[in-house]
């Protein structure tokens, strides 16, 4: 251990000045535009105090984005979690001939989204993709997977899934392969069966990985943009249109800068308490004593 | 309670077979200790009693019933691992109890037997800890309480003292020991440690590369290996066993490789065209002026004893001595044996040669 010297804290100026200029500083910026009556491009800024607040929260528009994105990101997280958490149970026992095997369901996760989303679009696109020609082929009439306002929110939500699942599972598999093999042995002797060992024994050994992969994910889901914006560009309608999507609305579209940053900020905020909440109550779980 | 069988058993990985056709009989009630070198298989094979890992080929039988198919929990039988395996997120109580509950048993039996078994091994006070709140011992302990709960017809232990220091394991030896003579459940015990497996032991099977070299009590294991790796591998220090042949004008007399003469305490009769090496252990020295000169490398006091190691035109030979006797490094000593102190092994096959065969009445001139 380094002894706390007088003078050390020098040490810690670059890396913070740094994260000051690119972290701290756009934030506090985005904060203090929230508090003004600002249009891209317009010279006049003027200071309206909560007023973009007041008025998001009045629309019906905000509270629409916000339940898309609650249904958007809890439904891509848990699926690509327990489809991951699945397949890394499954590699786990495999053992053998699992690297092949684990490289191919890496794939998705190794294009960029968008390159990954447009594969998606190009799959799901009505009567010329791939999927509705195979099944028109058949004689079936799919539906319009990217123009119905529930399919939409489905196709998001797979497109997602399928590009981050393989991320959950090498995390969960890696955490799977510092578990004490004997412990294992110790249930089966014991009496557990296959549910009881994962729910006694392997899933409370793996939750510092879990709560670290959910947590990742369903942040990066409350800011879920690239695949949105490729596949669906927020709609039909505003069926696709989560928060970020919004604040894209806003701020490039409608050019309402003062008005993105107040809701910059409320997303902030929302994802901050639920990821606090979803790691209390995780930890409150499993690790009772520690 | 119950014995265990184990006939012909084989494990194979793939292609490479780690142990061959393995043949243990486990009497009711017994104590039975596996050692052998690290690698050499034995907890494979206790896993395989275990049911841990399939039997490749061959059958195990527990208290009579073939039990190659069957499920870990339904062999009756509790293990000991190494790294003690306690269920880390939960209380010593309920790593006890774990068992019990997986059966289902009510609440009330499950607490009045967790509460007894605590107190049979001290371990009351800790039941309320986590197993990261313990020591060593403590969850060695433990892990031997979650055993002793389900009152299981055989004990597995599989090196449960190795990570524990050296005067904890000591003690932790007695405990085991005293353990099974209050419950009598017939134990398979394993471990690399010969010294565990010597004083532990009813009944010891040494193992080496996956095949087992003798079977029999500490004390004729000790006595009489039956080849030249149990006798080295048991007892510390270990046996001296040096290569030579018979001389061929005089029965009394082995030469070593290096053409020194060993002078032998009776007459050998075995060819002395035949390759051998001869066993002696440390503590069967004895100075004599008859003995054969060795000189004095290095004294190793230990307390109780000193141990000697000594060099016979470059052959290293250790003795032990309970008397303090007054020797330097660079001095000369003569060393005599006692007949039963001799060990003879075929240097081909390694086997040991029983002393009925070479033996010959001493003659009436000498
Ligand atoms: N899962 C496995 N796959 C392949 N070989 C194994 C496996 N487990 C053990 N072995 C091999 O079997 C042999 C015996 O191992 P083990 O029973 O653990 O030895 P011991 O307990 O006597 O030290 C070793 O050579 C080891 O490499
Ligand atoms: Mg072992």
């Amino acid at each position: 251990m380094v002894r706390w010297q007088r003078g050390l804290w020098w040490f810690l100026l670059p890396s913070f000045g740094l994260l000051t200029v690119v972290l701290l500083w756009p934030l506090g910026y985005a904060l203090y535009l929230s508090f003004f009556d600002y249009y891209l491009g317009s010279s006049d800024r003027t200071f309206i105090g909560l007023g973009n607040y007041v008025e998001l929260f009045t629309e019906a528009r905000l509270w629409q984005s916000f339940w898309t994105t609650i249904i958007i990101a809890f439904g891509s997280v848990g699926l690509q979690f327990v489809v991951g958490f699945a397949l890394a149970l499954g590699i786990y026992k495999l053992k053998f001939s699992a690297r092949l095997f684990t490289m191919l369901l890496f794939l998705p996760h190794i294009v960029t989204p968008v390159v990954a989303a447009l594969f998606i679009k190009w799959i799901l696109v009505s009567n010329f993709g791939l999927l509705d020609a195979t099944l028109l082929g058949l004689d079936i009439t799919p539906p319009d997977w990217l123009g119905d306002p529930i399919w939409a929110k489905i196709s998001v939500i797979l497109a997602d899934a399928w590009i981050f699942t393989p991320l959950i599972m090498m995390v969960l598999y890696a955490a799977l392969q510092t578990l004490d093999q004997s412990l294992i042995g110790a249930a089966q002797i014991d009496g557990a069966n296959a549910w009881q060992i994962l729910r006694h024994i392997i899933i409370p050994a793996l939750i510092p990985a879990i709560i670290f992969t959910v947590s990742v994910r369903l942040m990066d889901a409350f800011r879920f943009f690239d695949t949105i914006y490729v596949l669906t560009g927020g709609g039909p309608g505003t069926a696709t249109e989560t928060i970020t999507m919004y604040t894209y609305q806003l701020g490039f579209r409608m050019l309402d800068i003062g008005k993105a940053s107040a809701l910059g900020v409320i997303t902030l905020v929302v994802v901050a308490i639920i990821l606090l909440t979803i790691n209390k109550v995780l930890t409150r779980i499993y690790r009772r004593g520690d | 309670m119950a014995s265990v069988e184990i006939m012909n058993a084989v494990k194979a990985y793939g292609d490479q077979q780690v142990l061959h056709s393995i043949n243990i009989h486990v009497e009711d009630g017994e104590f039975v200790v596996l050692v052998g070198p690290s690698g050499c298989g034995k907890s494979t094979l206790l896993r395989m009693i275990a049911g841990l890992e399939d039997i490749t080929d061959g059958e195990i039988l527990i208290d009579g019933k073939v039990v190659n198919t069957k499920h870990p929990k339904d062999r009756d039988i509790a293990m000991v691992f190494q790294s003690y395996a306690l269920y880390p997120h939960m209380t010593v109580e309920e790593n006890m109890a774990f068992s019990l509950k997986m059966q289902k048993r009510d609440k009330e039996e499950q607490k009045q037997k967790v509460a007894e078994s605590a107190r049979i091994l001290d371990l009351t006070k800790l039941l309320d800890r986590y197993p990261r709140q313990l020591s060593g011992g403590q969850r060695q302990r433990v892990a031997m309480g979650r055993a002793i709960v389900r009152d299981p017809k055989v004990f597995l232990f599989d090196e449960p003292l190795s990570n524990l220091d050296a005067k904890l394991r000591v003690q932790m030896r007695t405990e085991i020991r005293s353990l099974h003579q209050k419950l009598k459940t017939t134990v398979v015990y394993v471990t690399h440690d010969q010294v565990e497996a010597m004083t532990m032991a009813d009944k010891i099977v040494v193992m080496h590369d996956g095949y087992i070299e003798q079977i029999g009590s500490p004390l004729n294991l000790y006595d009489q290996p039956a080849n030249l790796f149990v006798a080295g591998f048991m007892g510390s220090p270990s046996m001296n066993l040096i290569k030579g042949r018979m001389d061929r004008s005089d029965p009394h007399q082995f030469v070593t490789q290096n053409g020194k003469v060993i002078r032998l305490p009776c007459p050998v009769d075995i060819d002395p065209g035949r390759e051998l090496v001869i066993g002696i252990r440390p503590e069967h020295f004895e100075v004599s002026d008859e003995g054969t000169e060795f000189e004095v490398e290095v004294i190793e006091p230990t307390g109780s004893e000193i141990q000697v190691i000594l060099n016979l035109g470059g052959e290293k030979a250790t003795a032990a001595f309970r008397d303090r006797l007054p020797l330097e490094p660079g001095d000369k000593v003569r060393l005599g044996m006692s007949e039963n102190g001799l060990h003879f092994f075929d240097s081909q096959s390694g086997n040991r040669l029983s002393p009925d065969l070479y033996m010959k009445e001493v003659s009436p001139e000498h």
